[in-house]
C-alpha cells in the first residue's frame, strides 16, 4: 500500500514535471513567432463614435410631386378628388407637398395623406406613394402671429428668430391655418426684397391674382410701414430680417398662421 | 421563408438612376476615371494622401484609393441615408425600430469618416428616394438584407486592391462591422444570419447594377431660384 502511495506521488511529480517544461516551452515558441509576425497596421483614420439624430421627437416631413396627380378624399383610387398637383410650382420650382400620414390601401398600396397647396384652404387629402419623389426632413416651423404683428422660427421647439411683420390689410386679409413652404427665390424685384418664400397659401379674396394668389414671406422696399395690416395677404419683413430668415429656414418648413 | 439570396431576388432591375452621382463613381473605380476627377481627387485628397506618407512612385495607385474610398462613401451614403429615413418616418416597430437607430448612426458615422478623409474630394450626397420602402415593415428588411449583404460583399471586392495597408485596415475594420449588421438584419428578417463558410466578394459591375435595379438614386428637387415672385404682395 505504501510503495504503491509513494509510487503514484512519484508519477504526479513526474507529470508536473512535463507540463511545466511543456507549458514553457510553448509559450517560448509563441513569443518567438510572435516577434516574426508584422504588428497590425495603423488604420488610415478612425471612425467617429457614432451618435444618433438630433433633436427631439418627430420632424416634418415633405416630399417632392413627381408626376401631375389627383388628390383624393381617402387612401383609395376611387375616392373623390379634392384637388390636383402639378410637379412644377408657378414659381416654376419643384412643387413640394408636406406628409401628414400614410396609410396602405386594400391592394397593397402605399398612399400619402398631404396638405394641399389650394383653396379652399387648410384641405388634406391623399396620393399614391408613386406620384412623389425623395423625402426630406425639417425640424422648423415658422408661427405668424397677426394680433402681434409678428414672425416666430422655431427649430426643436425653441425660438430661434423673431421679426416684426407686415400683413393683409382689412380687405386683404391674411390667411390663417397650418400651412409650408414650398419654394425660395432670390428675388429681382424691389418691391419683395431681396428674397422671398413661397408657402402654400392662397388668398381667399385675390382668387383672380396672377399665378393663384399665392401668399409669399418676403422682404419689402417699404420698411416704413412695418409693423402694420398693409399688404396684399403676403407677409412682409424688413429686408436685413428676410436675408437671416434666408439663412434659418430651409423649403418645407410648416407655417402657423394664426 | 424569404429566400436566402436577397441579391438575386430582393431588387428588381430597371431604369439607371437620374441624377447619376453614385453610379459614376462606381463605375470609376474599375479603371475608366475621367481626368477631371482623378485630378480633383488628387489635388482634394491631398490631405489622405499626404497622411498615408505614400512614396512618389506610389502617387497614381494611392490616387486610385482616394477613388475607392468614393466608391465605398457612395454605398455609405446610401445605407445611411436608407436608415436615417427610416428612423425618422417612425413606421417600423419592435427590434427593427432599435436596429435601425443603431445602425443608421454607425453609417452616419462611416459616411462622416469618408468625408472627412476625403475633404474636397468627397462626392456630393445624392437625392434618394426609398418609394416608400422605409414605411414597410416586411419591405424595409428585405431591402436592409441585400444592402447590407451588397455592403458586405463590396468592401470584399475592393479591400484586396487598396494600395495602403492604413486604409486597408479601415475596410476589413468597416467591413466586419457591415457584416455584423447584415447578420442582424437577416436575423430580423427571419432568414439564417450566417449561412455560408465563405462569402464571395461582388466587382464594381455587380455592385452597380444591383444599386440602379433599386431605382433609389433619384433627380435633386430644384425648389430655389432666381426670379420675379407673383405673390399676393
Amino acid at each position: 500500500m505504501r510503495i504503491a502511495l509513494v509510487a503514484g506521488a512519484v508519477a504526479v511529480l513526474l507529470l508536473a514535471l512535463v507540463a511545466v517544461r511543456f507549458t514553457s516551452s510553448s509559450t517560448a515558441a509563441a513569443e518567438q513567432e510572435d516577434a516574426s509576425l508584422p504588428a497590425p497596421s495603423r488604420p488610415a483614420f478612425v471612425i467617429p463614435k457614432p451618435e444618433g439624430l438630433a433633436g427631439e421627437g418627430a420632424p416634418s416631413r415633405w416630399t417632392t410631386v413627381a408626376r401631375p396627380v389627383s388628390v383624393r378624399e381617402a387612401a383609395d383610387p376611387a375616392a373623390a378628388v379634392v384637388a390636383s398637383l402639378s410637379p412644377r410650382t408657378p414659381e416654376d420650382t419643384t412643387n413640394v407637398v408636406l406628409v401628414e400620414g400614410s396609410a396602405m390601401d386594400d391592394a397593397g398600396r402605399l398612399w400619402i395623406a398631404v396638405r394641399v397647396p389650394a383653396l379652399p384652404q387648410n384641405v388634406t387629402g391623399w396620393v399614391p406613394r408613386s406620384a412623389l419623389g425623395a423625402n426630406s426632413f425639417v425640424r422648423t416651423r415658422l408661427v405668424v402671429d397677426l394680433e402681434a404683428l409678428s414672425a416666430t422660427l422655431l427649430r426643436g421647439g425653441r425660438p430661434i428668430f423673431e421679426a416684426e411683420i407686415g400683413i393683409g390689410a382689412p380687405a386683404f386679409p391674411t390667411p390663417t391655418g397650418e400651412f409650408y413652404v414650398r419654394s425660395k427665390l432670390r428675388s429681382l424685384s424691389p418691391f419683395y426684397g431681396p428674397l422671398a418664400f413661397g408657402t402654400s397659401a392662397r388668398s381667399a379674396v385675390l382668387t383672380d391674382w396672377p399665378d393663384g394668389g399665392f401668399i409669399g414671406v418676403h422682404g419689402t422696399d417699404r420698411p416704413e410701414l412695418l409693423p402694420g395690416r398693409v399688404s396684399h395677404g403676403c407677409i412682409r419683413m424688413r429686408n436685413e430680417d428676410i436675408l437671416e430668415l434666408g439663412r434659418l429656414m430651409p423649403v418645407g418648413t410648416p407655417v402657423t398662421i394664426r | 421563408m424569404p429566400s436566402e439570396h436577397s441579391l438575386e431576388t430582393g431588387l428588381r432591375l430597371g431604369e439607371v438612376d437620374q441624377d447619376g452621382a453614385i453610379l459614376e463613381t462606381l463605375e470609376r473605380v474599375q479603371g475608366d476615371t475621367r481626368t477631371g476627377f482623378l485630378r480633383n481627387a488628387t489635388i482634394g485628397g491631398a490631405a489622405l494622401l499626404g497622411a498615408l506618407a505614400l512614396p512618389g512612385a506610389g502617387r497614381a495607385q494611392s490616387a486610385k484609393d482616394v477613388d475607392i474610398l468614393n466608391y465605398a462613401l457612395s454605398l455609405e451614403y446610401l445605407q445611411a441615408a436608407f436608415y436615417t429615413e427610416a428612423e425618422q418616418v417612425r413606421a417600423l416597430r419592435g427590434r427593427a425600430r432599435r436596429a435601425v437607430e443603431v445602425v443608421g448612426a454607425v453609417e452616419r458615422a462611416h459616411v462622416k469618416a469618408f468625408q472627412d478623409a476625403l475633404g474636397a474630394a468627397a462626392i456630393a450626397r445624392p437625392t434618394f428616394n426609398f418609394r416608400g420602402v422605409t414605411e414597410n415593415q416586411r419591405q424595409f428588411l428585405k431591402t436592409a438584407v441585400a444592402f447590407e449583404d451588397l455592403a458586405v460583399a463590396a468592401y470584399k471586392g475592393q479591400a484586396p486592391r487598396l494600395v495602403s495597408n492604413a486604409l486597408l485596415a479601415v475596410a476589413v475594420s468597416i467591413h466586419s462591422v457591415e457584416a455584423r449588421h447584415a447578420a442582424w438584419m437577416r436575423y430580423l428578417f427571419d432568414i439564417t444570419p450566417a449561412a455560408n463558410a465563405f462569402d464571395e466578394p461582388l466587382s464594381r459591375q455587380e455592385v452597380t447594377k444591383i444599386v440602379a435595379s433599386t431605382n433609389f438614386i433619384a433627380a435633386p428637387g430644384r425648389t430655389e431660384r432666381k426670379g420675379t415672385p407673383r405673390f399676393t404682395g
